[in-house]
Protein backbone atom coordinates (compact mmCIF):
# COMPACT_ATOMS: atom_id res chain seq x y z
CA UNK A 1 0.00 0.00 0.00
CA UNK A 2 1.23 3.36 -1.11
CA UNK A 3 2.16 6.23 1.46
CA UNK A 4 -0.04 8.77 -0.57
CA UNK A 5 -2.98 7.12 -2.46
CA UNK A 6 -5.20 8.76 -4.76
CA UNK A 7 -8.06 6.93 -6.25
CA UNK A 8 -10.13 8.39 -9.53
CA UNK A 9 -9.52 11.50 -7.79
CA UNK A 10 -11.91 14.40 -9.31
CA UNK A 11 -12.59 17.95 -8.16
CA UNK A 12 -14.54 21.04 -9.26
CA UNK A 13 -14.18 24.10 -7.24
CA UNK A 14 -17.36 26.08 -6.29
CA UNK A 15 -18.91 28.14 -8.54
CA UNK A 16 -16.72 26.73 -11.73
CA UNK A 17 -17.68 24.72 -14.90
CA UNK A 18 -15.17 22.69 -15.58
CA UNK A 19 -13.44 20.18 -13.03
CA UNK A 20 -9.66 21.84 -11.91
CA UNK A 21 -8.77 17.52 -10.88
CA UNK A 22 -10.25 14.77 -13.55
CA UNK A 23 -9.61 11.32 -12.62
CA UNK A 24 -6.34 11.61 -10.89
CA UNK A 25 -4.78 8.24 -10.13
CA UNK A 26 -1.33 8.60 -8.45
CA UNK A 27 0.97 6.27 -5.50
CA UNK A 28 3.54 7.58 -3.51
CA UNK A 29 5.93 5.57 -1.30
CA UNK A 30 7.01 6.97 1.73
CA UNK A 31 10.63 9.07 1.26
CA UNK A 32 10.09 9.32 -2.28
CA UNK A 33 10.67 12.40 -3.92
CA UNK A 34 7.53 13.42 -6.93
CA UNK A 35 7.88 16.56 -9.15
CA UNK A 36 4.31 17.77 -10.49
CA UNK A 37 5.12 19.66 -13.28
CA UNK A 38 2.44 21.55 -15.80
CA UNK A 39 1.71 24.49 -17.79
CA UNK A 40 -0.50 27.41 -15.84
CA UNK A 41 -3.67 26.28 -14.76
CA UNK A 42 -3.11 22.33 -15.69
CA UNK A 43 -4.44 21.54 -12.06
CA UNK A 44 -0.74 22.00 -10.17
CA UNK A 45 -2.01 23.97 -6.99
CA UNK A 46 -5.28 22.26 -7.06
CA UNK A 47 -3.33 18.73 -6.25
CA UNK A 48 -1.02 20.59 -3.93
CA UNK A 49 -4.27 21.43 -1.75
CA UNK A 50 -5.89 18.03 -2.20
CA UNK A 51 -2.79 16.78 -0.61
CA UNK A 52 -3.04 19.04 1.84
CA UNK A 53 -6.43 19.02 2.81
CA UNK A 54 -7.33 22.11 1.78
CA UNK A 55 -9.71 20.09 -0.96
CA UNK A 56 -12.18 19.73 -0.10
CA UNK A 57 -12.79 20.64 3.60
CA UNK A 58 -11.24 24.56 2.87
CA UNK A 59 -12.04 25.09 -0.74
CA UNK A 60 -15.76 23.09 -0.13
CA UNK A 61 -16.93 22.41 -3.75
CA UNK A 62 -17.45 18.61 -5.64
CA UNK A 63 -14.73 15.70 -4.90
CA UNK A 64 -15.42 11.91 -5.49
CA UNK A 65 -12.65 9.36 -5.27
CA UNK A 66 -10.30 9.12 -2.41
CA UNK A 67 -7.31 10.81 -1.10
CA UNK A 68 -5.19 8.73 1.38
CA UNK A 69 -2.47 9.53 3.42
CA UNK A 70 -0.53 7.39 5.91
CA UNK A 71 -3.47 4.84 5.96
CA UNK A 72 -5.72 8.22 6.36
CA UNK A 73 -8.52 9.17 4.19
CA UNK A 74 -8.78 12.58 3.87
CA UNK A 75 -12.24 12.66 3.64
CA UNK A 76 -13.01 11.18 7.11
CA UNK A 77 -10.11 13.73 8.66
CA UNK A 78 -10.83 16.77 9.39
CA UNK A 79 -8.19 19.76 8.55
CA UNK A 80 -6.60 20.22 11.91
CA UNK A 81 -5.73 16.71 11.98
CA UNK A 82 -5.00 15.91 8.66
CA UNK A 83 -2.00 19.11 9.03
CA UNK A 84 -0.34 17.53 11.72
CA UNK A 85 0.50 14.62 8.84
CA UNK A 86 1.19 16.84 5.81
CA UNK A 87 2.52 19.94 5.34
CA UNK A 88 2.09 22.58 2.77
CA UNK A 89 4.11 25.55 1.98
CA UNK A 90 2.89 27.31 -1.37
CA UNK A 91 4.71 30.07 -3.79
CA UNK A 92 3.61 33.32 -2.03
CA UNK A 93 5.98 33.94 0.96
CA UNK A 94 4.17 37.09 1.74
CA UNK A 95 0.54 35.59 2.39
CA UNK A 96 2.16 32.72 4.36
CA UNK A 97 3.95 34.67 6.98
CA UNK A 98 1.69 34.29 9.65
CA UNK A 99 1.48 38.00 10.66
CA UNK A 100 1.02 37.67 14.64
CA UNK A 101 4.66 37.12 15.34
CA UNK A 102 7.60 39.91 15.52
CA UNK A 103 10.78 37.83 14.46
CA UNK A 104 11.65 35.22 12.46
CA UNK A 105 12.17 32.69 15.21
CA UNK A 106 9.08 33.18 17.00
CA UNK A 107 7.46 33.35 13.12
CA UNK A 108 8.96 29.51 12.92
CA UNK A 109 7.69 28.49 16.33
CA UNK A 110 3.90 29.60 15.54
CA UNK A 111 3.22 26.42 14.35
CA UNK A 112 4.89 24.35 17.12
CA UNK A 113 2.53 26.71 19.45
CA UNK A 114 -0.39 25.78 18.06
CA UNK A 115 -0.23 22.36 18.45
CA UNK A 116 1.06 22.42 21.97
CA UNK A 117 4.54 21.59 21.99
CA UNK A 118 6.62 22.02 25.06
CA UNK A 119 8.99 24.96 25.50
CA UNK A 120 12.16 23.34 25.42
CA UNK A 121 11.11 20.87 23.14
CA UNK A 122 9.82 23.71 20.78
CA UNK A 123 13.24 25.84 21.10
CA UNK A 124 15.47 23.33 19.81
CA UNK A 125 12.95 21.90 17.04
CA UNK A 126 13.04 25.66 15.81
CA UNK A 127 16.96 25.58 16.16
CA UNK A 128 17.54 22.57 14.40
CA UNK A 129 14.84 23.26 11.53
CA UNK A 130 16.59 27.10 10.94
CA UNK A 131 19.69 25.57 10.57
CA UNK A 132 18.67 22.99 8.01
CA UNK A 133 17.74 25.51 6.04
CA UNK A 134 20.33 28.14 6.29
CA UNK A 135 18.72 30.54 7.79
CA UNK A 136 19.73 31.13 11.53
CA UNK A 137 21.13 34.62 11.36
CA UNK A 138 17.93 35.84 10.25
CA UNK A 139 16.71 34.47 13.59
CA UNK A 140 15.98 38.16 15.05
CA UNK A 141 14.78 39.85 11.71
CA UNK A 142 11.23 40.90 11.47
CA UNK A 143 9.65 38.72 8.84
CA UNK A 144 8.39 40.98 6.64
CA UNK A 145 11.51 43.06 6.76
CA UNK A 146 12.94 40.19 4.77
CA UNK A 147 13.36 40.13 0.59
CA UNK A 148 11.25 37.73 -1.16
CA UNK A 149 13.66 34.05 -1.15
CA UNK A 150 14.40 34.72 2.75
CA UNK A 151 10.68 34.82 3.11
CA UNK A 152 10.34 31.91 1.25
CA UNK A 153 12.78 30.18 3.47
CA UNK A 154 11.41 31.09 6.37
CA UNK A 155 7.69 29.92 5.07
CA UNK A 156 9.38 26.58 4.42
CA UNK A 157 11.51 26.28 7.72
CA UNK A 158 8.02 27.19 9.32
CA UNK A 159 6.38 23.99 7.56
CA UNK A 160 9.45 21.48 7.88
CA UNK A 161 9.75 22.15 11.63
CA UNK A 162 6.70 20.62 12.35
CA UNK A 163 7.98 17.97 10.68
CA UNK A 164 5.15 16.53 8.88
CA UNK A 165 5.35 12.79 7.05
CA UNK A 166 3.80 14.38 3.78
CA UNK A 167 5.94 17.57 2.59
CA UNK A 168 3.65 19.54 -0.12
CA UNK A 169 5.46 22.18 -1.91
CA UNK A 170 3.80 24.45 -4.57
CA UNK A 171 6.61 26.27 -6.28
CA UNK A 172 8.69 26.93 -2.48
CA UNK A 173 12.07 28.43 -4.81
CA UNK A 174 9.83 31.10 -7.10
CA UNK A 175 11.39 34.03 -6.03
CA UNK A 176 15.09 32.92 -5.28
CA UNK A 177 18.43 33.12 -7.07
CA UNK A 178 20.18 29.85 -8.57
CA UNK A 179 22.47 29.32 -5.54
CA UNK A 180 19.47 29.69 -3.19
CA UNK A 181 17.49 26.94 -5.15
CA UNK A 182 20.06 24.61 -5.12
CA UNK A 183 20.51 24.92 -1.54
CA UNK A 184 16.88 24.60 -0.76
CA UNK A 185 16.44 21.50 -3.33
CA UNK A 186 19.92 19.90 -1.50
CA UNK A 187 17.56 19.85 1.81
CA UNK A 188 14.37 18.57 0.38
CA UNK A 189 16.46 15.70 -1.34
CA UNK A 190 17.84 15.49 2.32
CA UNK A 191 14.74 15.33 3.82
CA UNK A 192 13.38 12.27 1.40
CA UNK A 193 16.65 10.58 2.11
CA UNK A 194 15.72 10.93 5.98
CA UNK A 195 12.22 9.67 5.24
CA UNK A 196 10.02 12.34 4.40
CA UNK A 197 7.80 12.06 1.45
CA UNK A 198 7.88 15.16 -0.91
CA UNK A 199 5.41 15.99 -3.29
CA UNK A 200 6.71 19.52 -5.83
CA UNK A 201 5.22 21.58 -7.73
CA UNK A 202 8.13 23.36 -9.80
CA UNK A 203 9.06 24.97 -13.09
CA UNK A 204 12.73 24.34 -12.86
CA UNK A 205 13.25 21.62 -15.20
CA UNK A 206 16.93 21.13 -14.54
CA UNK A 207 16.62 21.51 -10.94
CA UNK A 208 13.84 18.48 -11.01
CA UNK A 209 15.64 16.42 -13.42
CA UNK A 210 18.64 15.96 -10.66
CA UNK A 211 16.61 16.15 -7.74
CA UNK A 212 13.29 14.32 -8.67
CA UNK A 213 12.59 10.76 -7.94
CA UNK A 214 9.65 10.84 -10.93
CA UNK A 215 7.96 13.42 -12.63
CA UNK A 216 4.04 13.74 -12.60
CA UNK A 217 2.86 15.53 -15.52
CA UNK A 218 -0.38 17.69 -15.57
CA UNK A 219 -2.08 19.12 -18.22
CA UNK A 220 -5.77 20.12 -17.97
CA UNK A 221 -6.39 18.49 -14.76
CA UNK A 222 -5.46 14.91 -15.66
CA UNK A 223 -2.08 13.06 -15.66
CA UNK A 224 -0.43 13.40 -19.11
CA UNK A 225 2.73 11.55 -18.66
CA UNK A 226 4.69 10.19 -15.51
CA UNK A 227 7.98 8.63 -14.82
CA UNK A 228 11.01 9.15 -14.32
CA UNK A 229 12.47 12.55 -14.87
CA UNK A 230 15.03 12.01 -17.68
CA UNK A 231 12.71 10.15 -19.47
CA UNK A 232 9.26 12.71 -18.85
CA UNK A 233 11.09 16.15 -18.97
CA UNK A 234 12.46 15.05 -22.45
CA UNK A 235 9.56 13.86 -24.19
CA UNK A 236 7.88 15.06 -27.45
CA UNK A 237 4.71 14.78 -25.98
CA UNK A 238 5.23 17.08 -23.48
CA UNK A 239 6.76 19.67 -25.90
CA UNK A 240 3.70 19.55 -28.06
CA UNK A 241 1.49 20.30 -24.93
CA UNK A 242 2.91 23.42 -24.57
CA UNK A 243 5.38 22.30 -21.16
CA UNK A 244 8.25 23.90 -20.82
CA UNK A 245 11.45 22.70 -20.99
CA UNK A 246 14.82 23.40 -19.79
CA UNK A 247 17.22 25.42 -22.54
CA UNK A 248 19.62 22.16 -22.49
CA UNK A 249 16.82 19.99 -23.55
CA UNK A 250 15.16 22.91 -26.08
CA UNK A 251 18.58 22.98 -27.72
CA UNK A 252 19.71 20.01 -28.20
CA UNK A 253 16.43 18.84 -29.78
CA UNK A 254 16.79 21.54 -32.26
CA UNK A 255 20.74 19.92 -32.87
CA UNK A 256 18.96 16.57 -32.93
CA UNK A 257 16.84 18.41 -36.29
CA UNK A 258 20.19 18.99 -37.60
CA UNK A 259 21.93 15.96 -36.92
CA UNK A 260 23.84 17.31 -34.25
CA UNK A 261 22.88 15.55 -31.38
CA UNK A 262 23.53 11.94 -31.85
CA UNK A 263 22.63 10.44 -27.85
CA UNK A 264 19.05 8.20 -28.17
CA UNK A 265 17.81 10.53 -25.32
CA UNK A 266 17.67 14.56 -24.81
CA UNK A 267 19.36 16.00 -21.57
CA UNK A 268 17.78 18.14 -19.58
CA UNK A 269 21.03 19.46 -17.30
CA UNK A 270 23.69 21.04 -18.40
CA UNK A 271 26.51 17.84 -17.45
CA UNK A 272 24.35 15.66 -19.81
CA UNK A 273 24.47 18.40 -22.33
CA UNK A 274 27.80 18.58 -22.31
CA UNK A 275 28.08 15.13 -22.46
CA UNK A 276 25.95 14.83 -25.68
CA UNK A 277 27.59 17.34 -27.31
CA UNK A 278 31.17 16.62 -26.86
CA UNK A 279 30.14 13.32 -29.15
CA UNK A 280 29.79 15.28 -32.20
CA UNK A 281 30.96 18.99 -31.85
CA UNK A 282 34.91 18.67 -33.18
CA UNK A 283 36.67 20.65 -30.91
CA UNK A 284 35.90 18.99 -27.84
CA UNK A 285 36.76 15.62 -26.90
CA UNK A 286 34.59 13.40 -24.74
CA UNK A 287 37.05 13.25 -21.84
CA UNK A 288 38.75 16.90 -21.87
CA UNK A 289 35.36 17.94 -21.98
CA UNK A 290 34.58 20.90 -20.26
CA UNK A 291 31.76 19.58 -16.70
CA UNK A 292 31.86 22.54 -14.26
CA UNK A 293 30.21 25.95 -14.71
CA UNK A 294 32.82 28.71 -15.34
CA UNK A 295 35.28 26.57 -15.10
CA UNK A 296 36.65 26.02 -18.88
CA UNK A 297 38.64 23.38 -19.93
CA UNK A 298 40.90 24.94 -21.89
CA UNK B 1 8.75 48.70 5.22
CA UNK B 2 10.42 48.48 8.49
CA UNK B 3 7.34 50.49 10.04
CA UNK B 4 5.03 48.72 12.02
CA UNK B 5 2.39 49.63 13.84
CA UNK B 6 3.78 49.59 17.81
CA UNK B 7 4.95 52.47 20.08
CA UNK B 8 6.98 49.58 22.03
CA UNK B 9 10.20 50.41 23.14
CA UNK B 10 12.25 47.78 24.00
CA UNK B 11 14.45 48.54 26.88
CA UNK B 12 14.76 47.20 30.51
CA UNK B 13 12.77 48.99 33.76
CA UNK B 14 10.90 48.07 36.46
CA UNK B 15 7.71 48.72 34.67
CA UNK B 16 9.03 47.00 31.10
CA UNK B 17 9.63 43.67 33.61
CA UNK B 18 6.29 44.01 35.37
CA UNK B 19 3.21 41.15 33.94
CA UNK B 20 1.31 42.91 31.15
CA UNK B 21 -1.71 41.82 32.99
CA UNK B 22 -0.30 44.13 35.59
CA UNK B 23 0.64 47.52 33.56
CA UNK B 24 -3.41 47.05 31.77
CA UNK B 25 -4.77 46.92 35.19
CA UNK B 26 -2.82 49.78 36.55
CA UNK B 27 -3.09 52.35 33.53
CA UNK B 28 -7.25 51.04 33.96
CA UNK B 29 -7.17 51.41 37.53
CA UNK B 30 -4.95 55.34 37.02
CA UNK B 31 -8.03 55.98 34.68
CA UNK B 32 -11.24 54.90 36.57
CA UNK B 33 -9.67 57.02 39.47
CA UNK B 34 -9.06 59.81 37.61
CA UNK B 35 -12.53 59.56 36.39
CA UNK B 36 -14.44 58.84 40.20
CA UNK B 37 -12.37 60.29 42.53
CA UNK B 38 -14.89 62.61 44.04
CA UNK B 39 -11.87 65.55 44.65
CA UNK B 40 -11.66 68.21 41.96
CA UNK B 41 -7.29 67.78 41.54
CA UNK B 42 -7.51 64.45 41.84
CA UNK B 43 -6.51 64.01 37.93
CA UNK B 44 -3.85 66.74 38.01
CA UNK B 45 -1.95 65.22 41.31
CA UNK B 46 -2.15 61.78 39.44
CA UNK B 47 -0.78 63.12 36.96
CA UNK B 48 2.10 64.43 39.02
CA UNK B 49 2.58 61.99 41.09
CA UNK B 50 1.69 58.53 39.18
CA UNK B 51 1.69 59.26 35.47
CA UNK B 52 5.28 61.14 35.13
CA UNK B 53 6.93 59.03 38.28
CA UNK B 54 5.79 55.88 36.06
CA UNK B 55 7.46 57.25 32.89
CA UNK B 56 10.75 58.06 34.47
CA UNK B 57 10.76 54.36 36.14
CA UNK B 58 9.80 52.47 32.85
CA UNK B 59 12.46 54.62 31.17
CA UNK B 60 10.59 55.74 28.65
CA UNK B 61 10.14 59.56 29.79
CA UNK B 62 11.39 61.06 26.69
CA UNK B 63 9.20 59.48 24.35
CA UNK B 64 6.48 59.93 26.61
CA UNK B 65 6.91 63.84 26.80
CA UNK B 66 7.27 63.70 22.98
CA UNK B 67 4.22 62.06 22.51
CA UNK B 68 2.23 64.00 25.41
CA UNK B 69 3.10 67.71 24.05
CA UNK B 70 2.60 66.50 20.40
CA UNK B 71 -0.53 64.64 20.51
CA UNK B 72 -2.49 64.42 24.17
CA UNK B 73 -1.38 68.46 24.79
CA UNK B 74 -2.96 69.59 21.61
CA UNK B 75 -6.35 67.19 21.76
CA UNK B 76 -6.68 67.93 25.59
CA UNK B 77 -6.30 71.74 24.51
CA UNK B 78 -8.79 71.53 21.68
CA UNK B 79 -11.49 69.56 24.65
CA UNK B 80 -10.40 72.19 27.44
CA UNK B 81 -11.70 75.41 25.00
CA UNK B 82 -14.48 73.29 23.79
CA UNK B 83 -16.07 72.51 27.22
CA UNK B 84 -15.14 76.25 28.44
CA UNK B 85 -17.19 77.72 25.96
CA UNK B 86 -20.00 75.72 25.58
CA UNK B 87 -20.73 74.01 28.74
CA UNK B 88 -24.28 75.93 30.14
CA UNK B 89 -22.83 76.68 33.58
CA UNK B 90 -22.32 79.33 35.96
CA UNK B 91 -23.43 82.56 36.49
CA UNK B 92 -20.21 84.61 36.78
CA UNK B 93 -19.20 85.53 32.83
CA UNK B 94 -15.47 85.95 33.20
CA UNK B 95 -14.86 86.33 29.43
CA UNK B 96 -16.45 87.01 26.50
CA UNK B 97 -16.29 86.17 22.93
CA UNK B 98 -18.95 87.21 20.50
CA UNK B 99 -21.81 85.19 22.01
CA UNK B 100 -19.45 82.90 23.33
CA UNK B 101 -18.98 83.21 27.42
CA UNK B 102 -17.05 81.50 29.70
CA UNK B 103 -18.27 81.23 33.29
CA UNK B 104 -15.75 80.51 36.68
CA UNK B 105 -17.51 77.08 36.23
CA UNK B 106 -17.80 75.99 33.13
CA UNK B 107 -13.61 76.83 32.91
CA UNK B 108 -13.14 74.65 36.12
CA UNK B 109 -15.41 72.02 34.73
CA UNK B 110 -13.28 71.91 30.79
CA UNK B 111 -10.29 71.93 33.30
CA UNK B 112 -10.86 68.98 35.38
CA UNK B 113 -12.35 66.77 32.26
CA UNK B 114 -9.31 68.08 29.84
CA UNK B 115 -7.22 66.53 32.81
CA UNK B 116 -9.04 63.47 32.87
CA UNK B 117 -8.72 62.67 29.33
CA UNK B 118 -5.05 64.00 29.51
CA UNK B 119 -4.28 61.01 32.34
CA UNK B 120 -6.02 58.68 30.34
CA UNK B 121 -4.32 59.23 27.02
CA UNK B 122 -0.95 59.02 28.92
CA UNK B 123 -1.43 56.03 30.91
CA UNK B 124 -2.26 54.49 27.97
CA UNK B 125 0.86 55.68 26.04
CA UNK B 126 2.55 54.53 28.81
CA UNK B 127 1.31 51.28 28.60
CA UNK B 128 2.11 51.22 24.70
CA UNK B 129 5.83 52.33 25.30
CA UNK B 130 6.41 49.49 27.92
CA UNK B 131 4.44 46.18 26.31
CA UNK B 132 5.46 44.46 23.45
CA UNK B 133 1.73 43.64 22.11
CA UNK B 134 2.88 40.26 21.71
CA UNK B 135 3.74 39.64 25.24
CA UNK B 136 0.45 41.03 26.16
CA UNK B 137 -1.48 38.51 24.00
CA UNK B 138 0.22 35.75 24.39
CA UNK B 139 -0.41 36.27 28.66
CA UNK B 140 -3.73 37.15 27.86
CA UNK B 141 -4.13 33.66 25.62
CA UNK B 142 -3.06 32.22 28.60
CA UNK B 143 -5.37 33.58 30.92
CA UNK B 144 -7.95 32.52 28.62
CA UNK B 145 -8.14 35.22 26.08
CA UNK B 146 -9.66 33.11 22.82
CA UNK B 147 -6.18 32.93 20.49
CA UNK B 148 -8.54 34.20 17.28
CA UNK B 149 -8.85 37.44 19.27
CA UNK B 150 -5.34 37.75 19.91
CA UNK B 151 -4.51 36.71 16.29
CA UNK B 152 -6.74 39.56 15.11
CA UNK B 153 -5.41 42.06 17.27
CA UNK B 154 -1.34 41.39 16.57
CA UNK B 155 -1.48 40.36 12.92
CA UNK B 156 -3.72 43.73 11.94
CA UNK B 157 -0.80 45.69 13.55
CA UNK B 158 1.57 44.18 11.83
CA UNK B 159 -0.51 43.95 8.60
CA UNK B 160 -1.98 47.70 8.24
CA UNK B 161 1.82 48.94 7.62
CA UNK B 162 2.39 46.24 5.17
CA UNK B 163 -0.88 47.52 3.26
CA UNK B 164 -0.35 50.86 3.79
CA UNK B 165 2.96 50.15 1.24
CA UNK B 166 0.90 48.46 -1.12
CA UNK B 167 -1.68 51.24 -1.53
CA UNK B 168 1.51 53.32 -2.61
CA UNK B 169 3.01 50.56 -5.09
CA UNK B 170 -1.00 50.75 -6.61
CA UNK B 171 -0.69 54.90 -6.72
CA UNK B 172 2.78 54.57 -8.21
CA UNK B 173 1.33 51.95 -10.80
CA UNK B 174 -1.64 53.76 -11.78
CA UNK B 175 -0.10 56.83 -11.77
CA UNK B 176 2.68 55.27 -14.49
CA UNK B 177 -0.51 54.63 -16.69
CA UNK B 178 -1.56 58.21 -16.74
CA UNK B 179 -3.94 58.23 -13.97
CA UNK B 180 -4.90 62.19 -12.66
CA UNK B 181 -4.53 61.83 -8.63
CA UNK B 182 -3.37 65.32 -8.36
CA UNK B 183 -5.40 67.89 -10.24
CA UNK B 184 -9.09 68.81 -9.83
CA UNK B 185 -10.96 67.53 -7.00
CA UNK B 186 -13.63 65.71 -9.60
CA UNK B 187 -10.74 64.64 -11.05
CA UNK B 188 -9.20 63.16 -8.50
CA UNK B 189 -12.37 61.61 -6.41
CA UNK B 190 -12.71 59.68 -10.05
CA UNK B 191 -9.59 58.52 -9.59
CA UNK B 192 -10.44 56.42 -6.20
CA UNK B 193 -11.71 53.46 -7.82
CA UNK B 194 -9.22 52.27 -9.61
CA UNK B 195 -6.82 52.80 -6.50
CA UNK B 196 -9.10 51.35 -3.52
CA UNK B 197 -10.07 48.51 -5.96
CA UNK B 198 -6.97 46.43 -6.64
CA UNK B 199 -5.97 47.08 -3.15
CA UNK B 200 -9.60 45.73 -1.71
CA UNK B 201 -9.76 42.56 -4.14
CA UNK B 202 -5.63 42.43 -3.31
CA UNK B 203 -5.90 41.70 0.38
CA UNK B 204 -9.32 39.63 0.16
CA UNK B 205 -7.49 37.18 -1.84
CA UNK B 206 -4.55 37.40 0.20
CA UNK B 207 -6.91 36.69 3.08
CA UNK B 208 -8.08 33.37 1.76
CA UNK B 209 -4.21 32.63 1.46
CA UNK B 210 -3.00 33.76 5.29
CA UNK B 211 -5.86 31.64 6.18
CA UNK B 212 -4.32 28.90 4.55
CA UNK B 213 -1.17 29.37 5.52
CA UNK B 214 -2.13 29.61 9.37
CA UNK B 215 -4.26 26.07 9.23
CA UNK B 216 -1.83 24.72 7.26
CA UNK B 217 0.56 25.63 10.83
CA UNK B 218 -2.54 24.38 13.12
CA UNK B 219 -4.06 27.16 14.11
CA UNK B 220 -7.30 25.51 14.53
CA UNK B 221 -5.65 22.23 16.43
CA UNK B 222 -7.58 21.12 19.38
CA UNK B 223 -4.19 20.44 21.41
CA UNK B 224 -4.05 22.61 24.10
CA UNK B 225 -1.43 25.52 22.70
CA UNK B 226 1.76 26.48 24.32
CA UNK B 227 3.82 29.79 24.07
CA UNK B 228 7.37 30.25 23.06
CA UNK B 229 8.54 32.60 25.80
CA UNK B 230 7.38 32.12 28.90
CA UNK B 231 5.77 35.13 30.84
CA UNK B 232 6.56 35.89 34.65
CA UNK B 233 3.74 36.17 36.87
CA UNK B 234 5.28 36.65 40.26
CA UNK B 235 2.92 36.94 43.39
CA UNK B 236 4.31 40.57 43.83
CA UNK B 237 2.33 41.17 40.67
CA UNK B 238 -0.98 39.84 42.50
CA UNK B 239 -0.51 41.79 45.40
CA UNK B 240 -0.39 44.87 43.29
CA UNK B 241 -3.35 43.79 40.82
CA UNK B 242 -5.39 43.33 43.94
CA UNK B 243 -4.25 46.42 45.73
CA UNK B 244 -5.03 48.52 42.53
CA UNK B 245 -8.19 46.84 42.44
CA UNK B 246 -9.02 48.03 46.67
CA UNK B 247 -7.90 51.50 45.64
CA UNK B 248 -10.38 51.42 42.53
CA UNK B 249 -13.17 50.16 44.58
CA UNK B 250 -12.91 52.55 47.23
CA UNK B 251 -12.78 55.36 44.47
CA UNK B 252 -15.60 54.46 43.01
CA UNK B 253 -17.21 54.14 46.89
CA UNK B 254 -16.06 57.31 47.45
CA UNK B 255 -17.69 59.04 44.65
CA UNK B 256 -20.85 57.27 45.66
CA UNK B 257 -20.92 57.75 49.23
CA UNK B 258 -23.77 60.22 50.08
CA UNK B 259 -22.20 63.67 51.17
Amino acid sequence: MAFVNLQNVTYQYPLTKTPALQNINLQVDEGEFVAVVGPNGAGKSTLCYALAGFVPHFFKGEISGTIEVAGKESSKSTLDEWVLNVGLAFQNPFNQISGAKYTVFEEIAFGLENIGVPREEMKSRVEDAMALTGIRDLADRSPYSLSGGQQQRVALTSILVMRPRLLVLDEPTSQMDPIGTREVFGTIRKMAEDGMTVVLVEHKMEWIAQFADRVVALKDGSILLEGKPGEVLTSDLLAENGFGSSRYTSTAREAKKRGLWRKENLPVTLDEAVEGFALTLPFSSPKGAPRGRGESGK
Amino acid sequence: MHERLSFHIKRDSVIHRLNPLTKLVLILALILIAFTFPWYWAPHFLLLLAIIPLGILGRVFPEFFKTATRLILPAASFLFLMQAFFQPIGEDVIFKFYFLDITQESLMFAFRNAMRVFVMVSAFTLFLLTTHPSELMSDLTRRGLPPQFAYVIISTLQILPQMQAKAQTIIAAQRSRGLDTESTFLKRAGSVLPLVGPLVFGSLVEVEERAIAIEARGFTSKNVKTSLYEIPDPSFDKFIRWSLLGLVILSIAANLWPS
